[in-house]
């Protein structure tokens, strides 16, 4: 980050800079200790706020215009599908955002998810007597193993993860079309049961969207409140540092793909219940979504930063503009530029508070001169 | 004179052919600024590295408080109360001040992280260094060099080290920035820490330093009280000028290199 955040305070220190650019001018001298503004103290978490904020002005901002355009958007009905429908993505961007914050990628999701759902559709078929929570299992444990996968290859074998992943991404697919052979599983091979789950509703709330949820603030607490969790973002923000203080870098890259794994077997399970028709196409291309809804969300692809709630956010938008524009009528390619126009912004309105925030601070130290 | 807190005697080590370190001798004692000096590659880092326990030397021996001791890790180093800020400083820039204090040694309570405790703990501890930051929780890639620094050097203090190591802890910083810098060192010193700082800045060295132990190519090249000395003879021991009766005194054994 260094190097952008220059101040505005250009005669202070000239005479003896010899600072790389990161060091600001114009800092004061030793003096006697001041109180550490508490008044600040909540800046960075501002930062973060605002971003959340501004995902929900804007959520709520298409919804509303959806809404006058077609009143039938915000129906009952129609409410609940958009949460069935951005359940899926709502899970995987939560997983998505782990992996990001330690400054790794998962672009296998797609393919995990896609071979998840799968096995839950070959299990029902081959063994019609087992019980659905363990077919559920076995669909999530697949996830997991995918994510070990990824996992050891990145963490032990030290190959980047874009490099693994990408490759995991063909392989898992692949393993994904030579399994089913051009089958197809559909709803009549199910236990209605199974397929009945995504139907049931909490208050209202479809379960899957109740999972998901779940899943939001369980990573969230996680993240917040857990020295490991904690010790992800060091990992991400600076490797070699979280090494020296003796946080354990290779266990912290490993878990995180493990959880993603799994998640994404959860989002497979989910995806086979929900629409009850599977073939070796699931999930396909899922991945740049799931990795687009984290970044709109505010979790940076350089790792170190982002709330996996700002990550839920953003999947919750993308998803909703997917459900919104065909209602105003607006044509598939200006769907995809409108998410493209999205991911842009919020970047830069990450830059923008950065660095004004930045500029704050350094202007209320030198003052104190 | 105080018995010396951390004694190295006879330290070498060798990186494939490059002998790094040569048979050097360092101490330091409490409340005492040790200045480590020499030219670039003189093996500086390198000594700080087998203090810190990231490289084992090959031989010599290490006294803690008189005893023989072994540092094998970093761990090892951390356990018996030595400190090390690296050159390159180690700060994770998205997690905020407090955070990075107390990196890899965070409060728990109830397994949880206890940022209340963990925030005042912070401030006491800038405080009792007088040290004032803008705001606690702010990502440390906001705060400026000097900041940073002040930062790396006060996280090192939450273990209560008896002996901190710093390399080049003002090397990239502008005039006010290191002032606040060696003040704070100045504050460790009177705390009875032993203090070993590397640097290239032989004002640095007279500002704070009590003593100055030269390395050149890896050898012991003098130790000279920073007060009796003047500037052209640390210079001299640092580039090995060759009419320098303090430093052939100090380096009997390096007559042939004369
Ligand atoms: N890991 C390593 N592998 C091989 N050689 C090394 C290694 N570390 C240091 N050296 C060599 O050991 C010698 C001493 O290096 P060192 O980094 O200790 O010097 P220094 O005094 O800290 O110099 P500077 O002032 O440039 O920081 C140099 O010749 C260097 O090339
Ligand atoms: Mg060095």
């Amino acid at each position: 980050m260094s190097g952008t955040e220059e101040t505005g305070a250009p005669a202070a220190g000239t005479a003896a800079r010899t600072g790389p650019p990161g060091a600001a001018a114009g800092e004061a001298a030793p003096q006697p200790p001041k109180e550490h503004g508490a008044g600040d103290g909540r800046a960075g978490r501002r930062i973060r706020q605002v971003r959340e904020l501004g995902i929900l002005l804007a959520l709520a901002l298409l919804v509303a215009v959806t809404t006058l355009a077609n009143p039938g958007f915000l129906s009952g009905q129609s409410v609940r599908d958009l949460l069935l429908g951005a359940t899926l993505l709502t899970i995987l961007a939560v997983g998505q955002s782990m992996v990001l914050i330690t400054r790794n990628v998962d672009l296998s999701v797609g393919s995990v998810m896609g071979l998840s759902a799968f096995a839950v559709g070959v299990t029902f078929v081959s063994l019609p007597g087992l019980p659905t929570p363990i077919v559920m299992a076995i669909g999530v444990l697949v996830g997991t193993l995918c994510g070990v996968v990824n996992g050891v290859l990145v963490a032990a074998a030290r190959v980047p993860a874009l490099v693994v992943t990408l490759g995991t991404l063909y392989m898992f697919r692949g393993i994904d079309y030579w399994w089913a052979g051009g089958r197809q599983i559909n709803a009549a091979d199910m236990p209605d049961g199974f397929l009945g789950l995504a139907r049931i509703t909490l208050f209202g709330i479809p379960l899957p969207a109740v999972v998901a949820l779940a899943v939001v603030l369980a990573a969230g607490w996680y993240l917040r409140n857990y020295r490991s969790g904690r010790e992800l973002y060091a990992v991400g923000s600076e490797p070699a540092a979280a090494r020296l203080v003796g946080i354990p870098v290779d266990r912290r890259v490993f878990a995180p793909f493990v959880i993603n794994g799994s998640l994404a077997g959860l989002a497979g399970v989910l995806y086979a219940a929900r629409f009850g028709t599977l073939d070796a196409t699931v999930g396909t291309g899922l991945e740049l979504e799931v990795v687009a809804a984290a970044v709109v969300g505010g979790v940076a692809i350089f790792g170190g930063s982002g709330t996996v709630y700002g990550a839920a956010l953003g999947a919750l938008l993308l998803s909703t503009i997917d459900a919104a524009l065909p209602m105003l009528q607006v044509g598939s390619f200006w769907q995809q530029a409108v998410v493209g126009l999205l991911i842009l912004v919020s970047i830069g309105l990450d830059r923008l508070l950065a660095v004004r925030a930045a500029r704050r601070l350094r202007g209320g130290g030198s003052r104190g001169a | 004179m105080s018995r010396p807190v951390l004694e190295l005697s006879g330290i070498s080590k060798s990186f494939g052919a490059v002998q790094a370190l040569n048979q050097v001798d360092l101490a330091v004692d409490p409340g005492e600024v040790v200045a480590l000096l020499g030219d670039n590659g003189a093996g500086k880092s390198t000594l700080v590295k087998v203090i810190a326990g990231v490289n084992s030397g090959d031989s010599g021996d290490i006294l803690w408080e008189g005893k023989r001791v072994e540092i094998n890790r970093p761990a090892d180093a951390q356990r018996l109360g030595i400190a090390t800020i690296y050159q390159d400083l180690a700060l994770c820039d998205n997690l905020d001040i407090v955070a990075n204090l107390f990196l890899g040694v965070e409060k728990t309570a109830f397994g949880a992280l206890d940022e209340v405790d963990m925030e005042r703990r912070a401030t006491e501890l800038l405080d009792s260094l007088s040290v004032k930051m803008p705001s606690l929780r702010v990502p440390v890639a906001s705060l400026s060099g000097g900041q940073r620094q002040i930062i790396a050097i006060a996280r090192a203090l939450l273990g209560e080290p008896k002996v901190v190591l710093l390399d080049e802890p003002t090397a990239a910083l502008g005039v006010a920035q290191t002032a606040q810098v060696l003040d704070l060192i100045e504050r460790l010193r009177d705390r009875g820490l032993g203090v070993i700082l590397v640097s290239h800045n032989m004002a640095d060295v007279r500002a704070v330093a009590d003593r100055a132990a030269v390395l050149r190519l890896g050898r012991n090249a003098g130790d000279f009280g920073v007060e009796e000395t003047s500037y052209e003879e640390i210079v001299a021991a640092i580039t090995g000028a060759s009419d320098n009766p303090v430093s052939r005194r100090a380096s009997v054994t390096r007559t042939e290199e004369a």
